[in-house]
């Protein structure tokens, strides 16, 4: 990387506060692609790149609920499944399904309005209940594949069968990002769940761009080093390996590379600095602490990735994101649905309402997008008596902060809570929008990989106006 | 392209069902694919989405169409639409622009930006891909029709053997390849950088060959030989070194998205799925590179080396199905519930690698449609769908939502599979034997001495009749059910009752001879207890504790033990050992003793199942049970000899290979040898008419010879791999141009389509693959050729003067520095240090930190976060034609940290204190020397003595390890 990646992203924010219309403008017809050439970027792949118009917002937090959350006992509540719990769905079936329907299965939760706008929220969520004015519903999302695996592939690279970049990878390559001692993509999973790392690969671009997986807290990035970081031995070192470096340079005066990686080691060297501090969530108030719920058994592990997640998009990190995942596919409730989606809700719920609680505190909800789902909902019917099947075909996710109109429900599906049939959100869509918010047209973020321009969205997608801000 | 049709979906439905494309339409050759590619991002969409449902071909308001461009040519009532070139005098854009009457579209101006496009579209000249209407939509064979520009594109045409070009600077070539660099640098005024030094060419030309660096000891014996011969010498030296083939092999996997694994940790991997054998691929390559297999060879061995018979006669060819292993090796989805989709995504799979690896070609992109800028058609797609359809890679489709079983092929023929089956016939009939005489030796001594209980009182609650024979054996018929039966009997008073045993009978009179009652002459004693009542006549009844109970024959889960507790479900059981006598013993408690003369009660509860009695059995109580091995007769010694010996030579598994063999994929639409349907869009659930195995028909001709057997893979292979195929041979020399140069002449390896970059020196590549073919398809000679040329040996380091008149290097007037590979880099710290471990081939390492080369160290699909990721090794999730070089932070946190590096540093230092253990200086050049080939100035050692001075020789190591001279050649 560039020494001076620094003082690049200084002049651009400068150029970014105050002349970001001319540079909208003239970047508006005349940009093909990001431009992923450019020498600063051979150079430093993170360097900051402006975006295709003005952002609404800078970053990105999802909330993925592996496994697949019931939509119809969370957030799209359906009276007529209380009418006729446990008669056959009365239409035909989609031809896709995996184990044979059962009948229709009515929440066991009760649901009731909340805030000025008055969302119904399911009696599982008080805490994303309290802030769900800052939250808009969007209750017809439609993906199209019914396994884990591919519909996760397709929630988080927009492919359900093929290795593609996932959405961090995008952005990152779009963006780059603002804190060039901390990786611009976070991945916080703890368990190994579908797909695993595919899921934040970076596939055809350069791998630079792929998510940076935290598993354990305690020990979040490798090789920094430890007790040996920072001291004044490693600095006695690396400036004996700089002065060899620059020795072997002369003469190689075109060599960028040479430069960039001179720099890649004065830019680790302050990682090791960076990375643990803002990991450390001891240097976090105990009041906070309680906010997040690590302080009960149920929400420890989620409250500790939630505020992990503030600390680093505060930090400047461009996208961070956090499966449920104490072991793997913790929302995939083919039976046991009384017991353990109560237990999930426990476990997000009170982190999740800290989280926009706290960013807004701090004036970051307004340009960080939250978002939170799975890969797909659940049937409205029944498998077995305690359970649900996977249910691509109508679901629910969330988006809140970052230019997002709060307090509102988008779309909507029938009244068994099987079709999307309102204002329908494909997974495509829901991509598009996203880039949108963050100031790029998906149709221009692309990337040249064995004779074709690919993007996050495909061929596909159109920006949801209707739930901007 | 693959993907892009899906978005034409909406104006099918738009349009409704439209058969279009007259085929009056306007020649559009002369269209660039830059605008090609514009109409389709920007235009195609806007048109459908904007205009296409009153102006489609179903509909025609005002009596335009916007189906093809022909009919905006033509336009409507108010004439044409549009003038190619004048976007002021086309209708279209008075329309979109509301000037004047009429306004369009009628719902609401379009944005400023979007009309802007039409705009420079129609300025430009309004591109439009011929054959092609707006709403791109179904296809009818026949629709497709290559353009004039597709027959003339260079890479399609035959390759020529161009002559050498005259060059004016005659003393600089060293053959003539370089005849056609300085050609082009003379044309352009140009000429070539001076040669490198010697040092430099030699660690180039090492590393580019092996992946290793030369050692001190090869530098010095090069820099002293100041023969003519010597850089031939090195480079023959270099090509017959086993190094030559594991590199080279490892450029070759980057193409074929080779992995070890899928999943990356050992424990977790699933067997029946995971690839694991992948790695005799690895190997056989790394073996064809070194022996120089030709690599028209090479290909066919991958696509159809199944097929190929043995060279040596032997029955079976192992190679051949190692080979194979290129297609199954592929890329697709391990656990989708929609089974027949994996078998459509494999097909496809196997034609992109095959397409790019060999051809150049993107031929998955014609899945779903016509290919958009190639002459590839939707039917020869299926053409060739049709031989992968009927090839065998899964064993089976599987279940839905189930994990695929890989099929797996033994490398040992017939005849040796069949004397395996042999021997292991033979191994179970001896373990039989053995066991039985084990059973024999056993019964004897369970039953040896005590003495036989004679009832006093028999009684079964089922109501069976019991009958008491002489020998105090018991015999039940009658009434057949669960049943309970109840025996008393007195103990005799010669006796400590220390166990108790209970002897089922054979008997003539019982079904398959007994010893039981169910039709199969099987029992089950489900619970066994006792109780005794001592004869002093005080004393209650005690129930007696057995702790123990064996017999000389137990029926697999039907342990004797099993019924001395209250699960109905198990018990005692003999089958099969059936029409034999068979005994339980049951020991009894030490603390519990029985005096003599009492009465015993004994309960046998046979509740299983309603047959399941036994049908005669005796009682006895002993003492002591003698215990002794089986008696040691020569005939026993004879088995167990046998035994031993065919335990050892079956001890070796068969040989396996993920090979393919002909067949479909059994349990699925297409199980045999068959053609297949156009799949509409890509999708199996939308078939159309049934294309028969072929070749691509304007790549192959239209004269093809039916494929009439088997898959067809052998007729494919013939096909890529004929000196006739213009871009087989063309697409292997670019390639190795490129691993050698870091550019090649094409600079796009794997798309030698219409949207790519054409060569910049075309006459060399032909010229090139003319000898090529000429040489028998030797990759080594053609390394030979470059690596001893002039152009090869160019100093990379010129004057920025230099460098500025070719920035991109497009005449090839220098070396390009390179950095060194994830696996060069890793492989160069373990040489240096003495720790390589030169082992070759098997199965890989599960991590970096093993000392065998980066080749052998395991390749994971579901693995992000390795090494040779973070140096930006090839995904292999798909075909690499190239790797990109990063440079980023955690790759100097891994070096400056990770304790690998620092035990190499170690390692290094402690080689350094042996190889030179006095002078410092010295030492300090040793290092230098073996790291980067050469003695440091004095600048460089003062510094490298300040480090020691202040933290030691290891410090210095790691400084060394780190730097960039080390992974970066020049």
């Amino acid at each position: 990387m560039k020494t001076n990646a620094g003082s690049s992203r200084r002049q651009w924010l400068r150029q970014f506060g105050c002349g970001f219309g001319t540079l909208a403008l003239a970047d508006l017809l005349a940009r093909e692609s990001v431009a992923a050439n450019s020498s600063d970027r051979a150079a430093n792949p993170f360097a900051v790149l402006p975006p295709h118009f003005v952002p609404k917002a800078r970053r990105i937090i999802f909330l993925y609920m592996p496994g697949g959350p019931s939509h119809v006992d969370l957030l799209d509540p359906k009276p007529r499944l209380e009418v006729d719990n446990g008669k056959p769905l009365p239409f035909e079936k989609p031809k896709l399904e995996r184990t044979k329907t059962g009948n229709l299965l009515a929440s066991p939760w009760k649901f009731a309005r909340h805030g000025e706008s008055g969302t119904e929220v399911s009696e599982l969520l008080p805490g994303l209940a309290s802030r769900i004015d800052d939250v808009c519903v969007i209750r017809s999302m439609v993906a199209d594949n019914i396994n884990h695996s591919g519909a996760a592939l397709q929630m988080c690279t927009g492919e359900q069968a093929f290795s593609r970049p996932s959405m961090g990878s995008w952005l990152t390559y779009g963006l780059g990002t603002e804190n060039q001692n901390l990786p611009g993509f976070v991945v916080v999973c703890p368990a190994p769940v579908f797909q695993g790392a595919q899921l934040w690969a970076s596939s055809f671009l350069p791998s630079a761009y792929q998510g940076t997986l935290v598993r354990d807290l305690k020990e979040p990035i490798a090789n920094l080093g430890g007790a040996s970081a920072g001291t004044d031995r490693q600095r006695g070192k690396l400036d004996a390996l700089k002065k060899l470096n620059e020795l072997h340079r002369q003469n190689r005066a075109q060599n960028s590379q040479l430069d960039a990686r001179i720099s890649s080691f004065e830019l680790a060297f302050q990682m090791q600095r960076a990375a643990p501090e803002a990991f450390d969530l001891s240097a976090e108030t105990a009041a906070t602490h309680k906010l997040y719920g690590t302080d009960r058994p149920e929400s420890e592990l989620f409250g500790r990735q939630c505020l992990l997640a503030r600390r680093l998009v505060e930090r400047g990190v461009r996208f961070v994101q956090l499966f449920d995942a104490p072991t793997n596919n913790v929302w995939d409730h083919h039976g046991g649905l009384r017991e353990n989606l109560p237990k999930r809700c426990q476990a997000v719920d009170q982190p999740i309402a800290a989280l926009l609680t706290d960013l807004k505190s701090r004036g970051l909800l307004e340009d960080t997008l939250v978002l939170w789902g799975g890969e797909f909902g659940r049937t409205p019917t029944a498998e077995g008596n305690n359970g649900r099947e996977h249910h691509p075909f109508g679901f629910t996710m969330w988006l809140a902060g970052g230019g997002v109109r709060g307090g509102m429900t988008h779309g909507a599906t029938d009244e068994f809570g099987w079709h999307s049939v309102e204002n329908k959100v494909h997974v495509h869509d829901l991509h598009a929008t996203i880039l949108h918010l963050m100031g790029l047209d998906h149709e221009r973020l692309t990337f040249r990989f064995g004779g074709r321009d690919y993007r996050l969205t495909d061929v596909h997608g159109t920006v949801v106006k209707e739930i901007l801000a | 392209m693959k993907d892009r049709l899906p978005q034409l979906l909406i104006p099918l439905a738009l349009l409704g069902g439209l058969s279009w494309l007259s085929s009056a339409m306007v020649e559009a050759d002369e269209f660039s694919a830059r605008q090609l590619e514009q109409f389709e991002k920007q235009i195609r969409p806007l048109l459908l989405e904007q205009c296409a449902k009153c102006h489609g071909r179903d509909k025609q308001e005002g009596g335009l169409s916007l189906s093809t461009r022909e009919s905006l040519l033509k336009g409507g009532d108010s004439g044409p639409a549009l003038v190619p070139g004048k976007p002021a005098e086309s209708l279209l854009i008075k329309a979109v622009d509301y000037l004047d009457e009429p306004k369009m579209p009628p719902t609401g101006k379009l944005p400023p930006e979007k009309i802007a496009l039409l705009r420079q579209w129609i300025e430009s000249g309004a591109a439009w891909p011929q054959n092609s209407s707006l709403g791109g939509g179904e296809q009818s064979p026949g629709d497709f029709r290559v353009t004039e520009k597709q027959k003339q594109w260079w890479a399609f045409q035959p390759i020529q053997d161009p002559a050498v070009p005259a060059v004016r600077n005659v003393d600089w070539p060293r053959n003539e390849l370089d005849r056609f660099i300085l050609g082009k640098l003379e044309s352009a005024g140009l000429s070539p950088a001076p040669a490198a030094d010697r040092i430099a060419w030699l660690r180039r030309v090492t590393y580019d060959l092996t992946g290793l660096p030369p050692t001190p000891e090869e530098v010095d014996a090069f820099v002293s030989d100041r023969t003519e011969r010597a850089a031939e010498a090195v480079v023959e030296r270099l090509l017959n070194s086993q190094a030559y083939g594991q590199h080279w092999a490892r450029h070759w996997l980057d193409v074929v998205r080779y992995a070890d694994y899928h999943d990356f940790n050992p424990k977790l991997r699933v067997a029946s799925c995971e690839i694991t054998e992948a790695w005799r691929y690895r190997d056989w390559v790394v073996d064809a590179f070194n022996r120089d297999l030709p690599f028209d060879q090479f290909i066919v061995h991958q696509i159809a080396g199944d097929r190929l018979p043995s060279p040596s006669g032997e029955e079976i060819y192992p190679d051949g199905l190692i080979a194979t292993t290129f297609l199954s090796n592929g890329v697709w989805d391990r656990g989708d519930a929609d089974k027949e989709k994996i078998v459509s995504d494999m097909a496809d799979d196997n034609i992109a690698v095959i397409g790019k690896a060999f051809l150049g070609l993107t031929l998955e992109c014609a899945r779903c449609h016509d290919h958009k800028f190639d002459p590839i058609a939707t039917e020869d797609y299926y053409g060739l769908a049709g031989i992968f359809y009927s090839s065998h890679i899964l064993k089976e489709l599987g279940t839905k939502g189930g994990e695929y079983n890989v099929n797996r092929v033994p490398l040992i023929g017939p005849t040796a599979l069949a004397k395996r089956a042999e021997q292991e016939k033979r191994l179970a009939d001896i373990n039989a034997a053995l066991a039985e005489q084990d059973r024999l030796h056993r019964l004897q001594e369970l039953t040896a001495g005590g003495s036989p209980l004679v009832p006093s009182a028999v009684k079964s609650e089922a109501g069976a009749v019991a009958m008491v024979g002489d020998d105090a054996a018991i015999l039940f018929s009658g009434n057949l059910a669960k049943d309970t039966y109840l025996l008393e009997a007195v103990v005799p008073d010669s006796i400590r009752v220390r166990y108790l045993r209970l002897e089922a009978l054979p008997d003539a009179v019982l079904p398959a001879g007994g010893p039981g009652r169910a039709d199969d002459g099987n029992f089950v004693v489900s619970r066994f207890s006792a109780s005794f009542v001592p004869p002093d006549g005080k004393t209650e009844s005690t129930p007696i504790k057995f702790v123990a109970a064996q017999a000389d024959f137990e029926q697999a889960n039907f342990a004797a033990k099993s019924s001395l507790d209250d699960d109905p479900k198990d018990g005692w059981a003999v089958s099969p050992q059936i029409g034999k006598p068979h005994v339980a013993v049951f020991e009894i408690a030490s603390d519990t003793a029985i005096p003599a003369g009492s009465r015993l009660i004994v309960s046998i509860e046979q509740r299983h199942a309603d047959k399941h009695a036994l049908g005669k059995l005796r009682l006895s109580v002993a003492e002591t049970l003698p215990t002794s091995a089986p008696p040691d007769t020569p005939q026993r010694r004879d088995l167990i000899a046998n035994r031993d010996r065919l335990q050892q030579e079956l001890s070796v598994p068969v040989p396996l290979a993920m090979a393919v063999t002909d067949g479909g994929t059994p349990g699925g639409l297409f199980p045999g040898i068959q053609d297949v349907p156009i799949h509409i869009r890509g999708s199996y659930a939308r078939l159309g008419p049934v294309v028969p195995r072929r070749l691509p028909q304007f790549l192959a001709g239209e004269n093809q010879t039916a494929i009439a057997r088997g898959s067809g893979r052998p007729e494919l292979a013939a096909w890529v791999a004929s000196p006739h195929n213009p871009l087989t041979a063309r697409v292997i020399v670019n390639r190795v141009w490129h691993w050698h140069f870091g550019e090649g002449l094409v600079r796009t390896p794997s798309n030698f389509g219409m949207l790519s970059e054409p060569p910049s020196h075309p006459e060399l590549l032909d010229w090139l693959t003319t000898r090529f073919i000429e040489d028998g398809w030797s990759l080594k000679k053609l390394h030979q050729r470059i690596v001893s040329s002039a152009t090869y040996r160019q100093s990379s380091r010129v004057s920025q003067q230099a460098f500025d008149v070719d920035p991109e290097n497009k005449l090839i007037g220098r070396f390009a520095p390179r950095r060194l590979e994830a696996e060069a880099i890793r492989d160069t710290i373990l040489l240096a240090n003495g720790q390589l471990d030169p082992a070759c081939g098997g199965p890989a390492g599960d991590d970096f930190t093993i000392r065998r080369r980066s080749l052998y160290v395991q390749t994971a699909r579901w693995q992000r976060d390795s090494y040779a990721n973070l140096f930006d090794a090839a995904n292999p999730d798909a075909s690499t034609e190239r790797r990109v070089t990063s440079t980023v932070a955690p790759q100097a946190l891994l070096l400056l940290n990770h304790p690998w590096v620092h035990e190499q540093a170690r390692h290094f230092a402690e080689r350094l204190e042996r190889d030179v253990p006095q002078n410092d200086a010295e030492r300090i050049g040793r290092a230098y020397q073996l790291l980067f080939g050469r003695r440091p100035n004095d600048v460089e050692l003062a510094i490298a003595q300040a480090v020691v001075a202040s933290g030691g020789w290891h410090d210095l190591a790691h400084v060394l390890l780190c730097s960039n001279e080390l992974i970066y050649i020049d």
